[in-house]
């Protein structure tokens, strides 16, 4: 069947070429069209006070990612979220831990979610997040001990940034499926290149080159949703690339191309072989360009595994 | 006469009983370690500023440093461990301790900390440390056992292996009295 569907090349192409750019893009026009929520709202305590510095975190329930703001002077917070369904949490140092199970924010309207707290222990036990400089119980809580202010420290350098942390949350959520697809396209990659042996010669099989096609196409879809991972990957404003990571960059500028050609390439070559031709033109280039294109990618994925 | 006593005996004890002294950080090299079983990665800060106020023979130290300033050789792990850290959000790690003013005089000290650091605090008991005084100087050297559980993380993981629970930090500092 294969051999049929490859059999007139030319055709393929802008296919095969539409098709990558479709398992590329699709995800991304798809997370445009979702935009971007708010949860906002006041914590208070039973009199109608403001809470200060409550840490209200808010979990998606359909991703598992959460995002954290503390309560201003005026126990006003604000988290922006992706549009969802979110468990939140108001914690605050002498108050009762409050879980609200389920809050929904769309992307079009700002939700508002005011939360009232009760005087008492913590539910959970766990250690209470307070501000920095904020300790009551602090072994350096005499009235001579040293504050940030002191170090040189200003509240401005203390103060969170909640949205450069959903932004690091979601960088490192992408390039965590990043590195998962790219080690399954290892997979692939490496029984295509042992399949190409039987694939190529003067005395193989039309079933040999149809298996081999096969895995080439099912490492190229791979690899293209692997690397829309990483080009999708939001960028930290003001970083230099530094280290291994910047070898791992170099070598996607040569198995990228790399993993475009040698589908091209191994088409034609296909095409030629069923016309009972010897291989010919540019389509003897597959097999090099190949085993460039797979021994930059080993190279790349070793950058970042294995400290050289 | 018993005037001239008072005066010296004052001269003489405002110095040993009464007046506060002030310690200050002048160098310091923070290394945390993270073990993987591909990897084993240091990052390091020498951007950390601390400050010591002693009164009535108890000194506070108060030591604070970016989270954003350890550098571990790789811009990416960097970022990555800003995000495990949640480093945006709590920017600043600070080390709280009191020692007895004597402790300085020691060749080592057991000192309880108090570590806020990704919005958890937690607290250590006797971490010993190293001390080496020259030349009016106070090297201090030692390691915090810290944990990524003490501080409610989850181990980051590395082609789907993660690292060890157990984060030491190495604390390489340079005190001087004022």
């Amino acid at each position: 069947m294969l051999r049929n569907i490859f059999r007139n090349w030319h055709s393929c192409v802008p296919g095969l070429v539409v098709f990558s750019l479709f398992v590329t893009f699709a995800p991304s026009l798809m997370s445009q069209t979702t935009g971007t929520g708010a949860l906002t709202g006041r914590v208070t305590d039973a009199s109608g006070g403001v809470v200060a510095n409550a840490v209200v975190t808010a979990t998606s329930l359909d991703a598992g990612q959460t995002q954290r703001a503390t309560t201003g002077t005026d126990g006003t917070y604000k988290l922006e979220l992706p549009p969802g369904n979110y468990r939140v949490k108001f914690e605050a140092a002498g108050f009762k831990t409050v879980e609200i199970p389920s809050a929904m924010v769309r992307g079009t309207e700002m939700a508002v979610l005011d939360e009232k707290l009760e005087v008492g222990e913590q539910s959970n036990g766990k250690p209470t997040p307070v501000p920095p400089d904020n300790l009551p119980n602090a072994p350096s809580s005499s009235s001579t001990a040293p504050s940030l202010s002191d170090l040189g420290i200003s509240p401005e350098q203390t103060q969170g940034n909640a949205r450069e942390q959903a932004l690091l949350d979601k960088r490192t959520h992408m390039l965590k499926i990043h590195q998962r697809l790219g080690l399954i396209t290892t997979i692939p990659m490496i029984v295509s290149v042992a399949t190409s042996l039987n694939a190529g010669g003067k005395s193989t099989s039309t079933a040999s080159r149809d298996l081999h096609t096969a895995l080439g196409g099912l490492t190229g879809d791979l690899y293209f949703m692997t690397a829309y991972y990483a080009i999708r990957a939001p960028r930290v404003p003001g970083t230099e690339t530094r280290g291994p990571i910047r070898f791992h960059k170099i070598m996607a500028w040569i198995h990228g191309p790399g993993m475009i050609a040698t589908p091209i390439l191994g088409i034609m070559a296909f095409d030629q072989k069923n016309k009972g031709e010897k291989v010919h033109g540019i389509a003897q280039a597959h097999g090099p360009v190949a085993i460039v294109t797979a021994g930059a990618f080993g190279a790349a994925l070793l950058s970042v595994s294995v400290k050289f | 006469m018993n005037r001239k006593i008072l005066i010296a005996f004052l001269f003489v004890a405002i110095p040993t009983f009464g007046a506060d002294s002030q310690w200050v950080l002048q160098q310091s090299t923070l290394t945390y370690h993270v073990s993987h079983p591909l990897h084993q990665t240091d990052g390091v800060s020498h951007a950390a500023k601390g400050k010591g106020v002693c009164h009535a023979g108890q000194c506070d130290f108060l030591i604070a440093v970016p989270v954003k300033s350890f550098d571990s050789g790789d811009s990416n792990r960097d970022l990555h461990m800003l995000q495990v850290t949640r480093g945006a959000e709590f920017p600043v790690v600070t080390v709280r301790t009191r020692l007895p003013e004597s402790a300085a005089a020691s060749a080592t000290i057991n000192a309880d900390l108090e570590i806020q650091f990704a919005g958890q605090t937690a607290q250590y008991k006797q971490v010993p440390f190293k001390l080496e005084t020259q030349g009016g100087e106070t090297h201090i050297t030692g390691t915090i056992p810290a944990t990524l559980s003490d501080f409610k993380m989850d181990p980051p993981s590395l082609l789907t292996m993660p690292v060890k629970n157990e984060i030491p930090v190495r604390v390489d500092m340079i005190w001087r009295q004022q």
